[in-house]
């Protein structure tokens, strides 16, 4: 079997056991097509880590979790066939143009992904990719047992072994599955996972643009900007995740998934459907690497924070309670991992903060030392003050999140990678010059998808407002059954500066 | 007027900006595709598979392994040769094997000049040292060093 063969097949063992639970909270949309593999994905990092707490093999757990996932779905549609596909999907009449948009963005934005994975034709395995992320998946196949030794033996020096399991969780389903143990199928296996990343990120672009089209006369304008801005985002993020993207390395995934997060959870109008997306990008990240748990929590109370909303402080229950719960279930399960690892004493599962002696020595070169991978904040923040000016009536009005959202994501982000740098004990030049580039992935992306999602809404200030015929003529029927604009009201409460 | 002047301001800079930045990535990933790329990762490639399967020679399935050796780079490379497969052993003492690499031998038989060594306890108390076959690259010192 060769290795596109076999990328194939453990794409599509993720993708299966993904696919009932995207399609059952995500609905019929472009963007579950990739959110399908990555849900797959978090299942096999939850199989890992369950074959890690409870014993059992890797693929048992994961055929498990899977059939579970699937029987959840069904008991759902039994009991609360309201909830069921049929009612989440979106019945748009009358726009064709809406549908053909969808599907063309949808194309434009796989070739875009397939073209930039063309740095594969260089079979490249990554320092760190060989050294851990596509070596481990050979740990997950041994048993428990020796599973236990090898997470902990000293004399295996590597600490970074205790990171969160979900690249090579997923690296070793597709090693079981076609019994093919190469580094170069863990490295495949890991670059089509970042471009399902990066195609759900660039899909909420495009999804952006649909949603602005319904706002304004000219349609067009908005639908055909937000798959040229997505076009264009897809091939930005290949240049800045480059030579990370194809050679086994987990910060692009990570980095993508919670660019993705931010643009379906914080940017996008809220509805069932981006937040059922943000939540697995935001588990997605979460369980790829360590700075992605510290950036996908944040990420879970803004996302949390935003679903409550000012309604939700005020005492709405049901703005309330349903984000909590939500935040509560993502916040365990990303948590899973690492109590786990320090309840078996893995090796790096202490922390490696220390009181540094030169707080403001390793400020200083942190700022240095990151600021050239940041070029894009000097385009994006005077965009952004300018847009939110001006144009936040536009973006109110065509129902975008409020861009202080992404910002806050981006800053939390940022703050935590700049944070484990000046508190940490190693030597920060060093540091720096080898991972400087990688951690600073997600805030750069983040800064071009705020640039790209303000593109899509100025161009709804160029265009006259829809009338009400045009707005009735999208959507029909109970907007709770159309999985839009359920909770509109409250989209930008909570920073309230739209209102 | 401001909000239509505002308007195509934003969006022509942010498109402009886009496609400017879109060319710069779509050229630094055509520099994944150099020869030199190319030719790096190859030989990477070939000195891991040499290093693997010079272990294999050495290591019976199910035998526990300890790696040995006071260099980091060599515990590293050991790691990223075999680290997946090796049953390794928890305590050290307990291994019936110890691997370690030699460096600097040059010659056939060799993955660039290191070659992979078990030392084992024969049933009578001597000690055995037998060197990994099986595998060989050419040329010298390790493979070069990939981005971090």
């Amino acid at each position: 079997m060769s290795t596109v063969v076999a990328t194939l097949a453990g794409i599509c063992a993720l993708g299966a056991a993904g696919l009932l639970p995207v399609l059952a909270t995500v609905g019929p949309r472009w963007y579950a097509v990739p959110l399908a593999p990555l849900a797959g994905a978090v299942a096999a990092s939850l199989a890992a880590t369950a074959s890690l707490t409870f014993g059992g093999a890797l693929l048992d757990w994961f055929i498990g979790i899977a059939v579970l996932g699937a029987g959840a779905v069904f008991a759902l549609l039994v009991v609360r066939p309201d909830l069921g596909l049929r009612a989440d999907a979106p019945r748009r009449t009358g726009r064709a143009v809406d549908r053909v948009a969808g599907a063309a963005g949808f194309l434009v934005v796989v070739v875009a992904c397939a073209w930039s994975l063309r740095g594969l034709q260089t079979p490249t395995v990554g320092f760190d990719a060989r050294a851990l992320w596509v070596m481990r998946p050979g740990w997950f196949l041994h048993s428990h047992a020796q599973l236990l030794v090898d997470l902990r033996a000293r004399d295996l020096v590597l600490t970074q072994s205790a990171y969160p399991p979900l690249l090579s969780a997923s690296v070793a389903v597709a090693w079981k599955i076609t019994g093919i143990h190469t580094a170069r199928l863990g490295v495949t296996m890991v670059a089509v996972l970042d471009a399902c990343a990066l195609a759900a990120a660039a899909l909420a672009v495009v999804q952006a643009g649909r949603t602005v089209a319904v706002r304004v006369a000219r349609a067009w304008v908005p639908l055909l900007t937000g798959i040229a801005a997505a076009a264009l985002l897809v091939v930005v993020a290949a240049g800045s995740t480059e030579p990370f993207l194809t050679n086994g390395y987990a910060d692009p995934l990570w980095s993508l998934a919670a660019v993705g997060a931010v643009a379906f959870g914080l940017q996008l109008r809220s509805d069932p459907s981006t937040r059922a997306a943000a939540v697995i990008l935001v588990l997605v990240a979460g369980m790829s690497k360590n700075e992605g748990f510290v950036t996908a929590v944040a990420l879970v109370v803004l996302v949390a924070a935003r679903s409550v909303g000012v309604a939700g402080l005020r005492g709405a229950r049901d703005r309330l309670v349903t984000p909590l719960v939500l935040a509560v279930c993502e916040l365990a399960a990303l948590a899973w991992w690492p109590v786990l690892m320090k309840a078996i004493h893995a090796r790096g599962a202490s922390s490696t903060f220390s009181a540094s002696q030169d707080l403001a020595h390793r400020t200083d070169a942190v700022v240095h030392g990151l600021s050239p991978y940041l070029h894009v904040l000097v385009l994006a923040l005077p965009l952004a003050v300018l847009g939110g000016l001006v144009l936040r009536g536009v973006r109110r009005r065509v129902e975008v999140g409020n861009d202080l959202w992404a910002w806050l994501a981006l800053g939390t982000g940022l703050v935590a990678v700049a944070s484990a740098l000046v508190t940490g004990s190693g030597a920060i030049g060093p540091w720096l010059l080898s991972t400087a580039h990688r951690i600073t992935e997600y805030p750069a992306l983040e800064g071009w998808w705020i640039v790209g999602i303000w593109a899509v809404v100025a161009v709804a200030g160029l265009a006259a407002p829809a009338g009400p015929a045009a707005h009735d003529a999208v959507t029909v029927g109970d907007p709770a059954a159309a999985g839009v604009g359920v909770d509109t009201p409250a989209v930008d409460d909570l920073v309230g500066a739209d209102r | 007027m401001l909000v239509p002047v505002v308007s195509a301001l934003v969006a022509g800079i942010a498109l402009v900006a886009l496609g400017g930045q879109a060319v710069r990535g779509a050229r630094t990933v055509d520099v994944q595709l150099a020869p030199h790329a190319v030719h790096d990762a190859a030989v990477d490639d070939a000195f891991y598979a040499c290093i693997g399967t010079q272990a294999h020679s050495l290591v019976r399935p199910g035998q526990a392994v300890t790696l040995g050796g006071t260099d980091l780079a060599d515990v590293v490379t050991m790691i990223k040769g075999f680290g997946s497969w090796v049953t390794v052993a928890d305590p050290p003492s307990g291994a019936d094997v110890t691997l370690t690499l030699h460096d600097g031998t040059a010659g056939p038989g060799t993955c660039r000049g290191t070659t992979v060594v078990a030392t084992t306890r024969s049933p009578d108390g001597r000690t055995v040292v037998r060197v990994g076959s099986g595998a060989q690259v050419s040329g010298q010192g390790p493979p070069p060093a990939p981005p971090l």
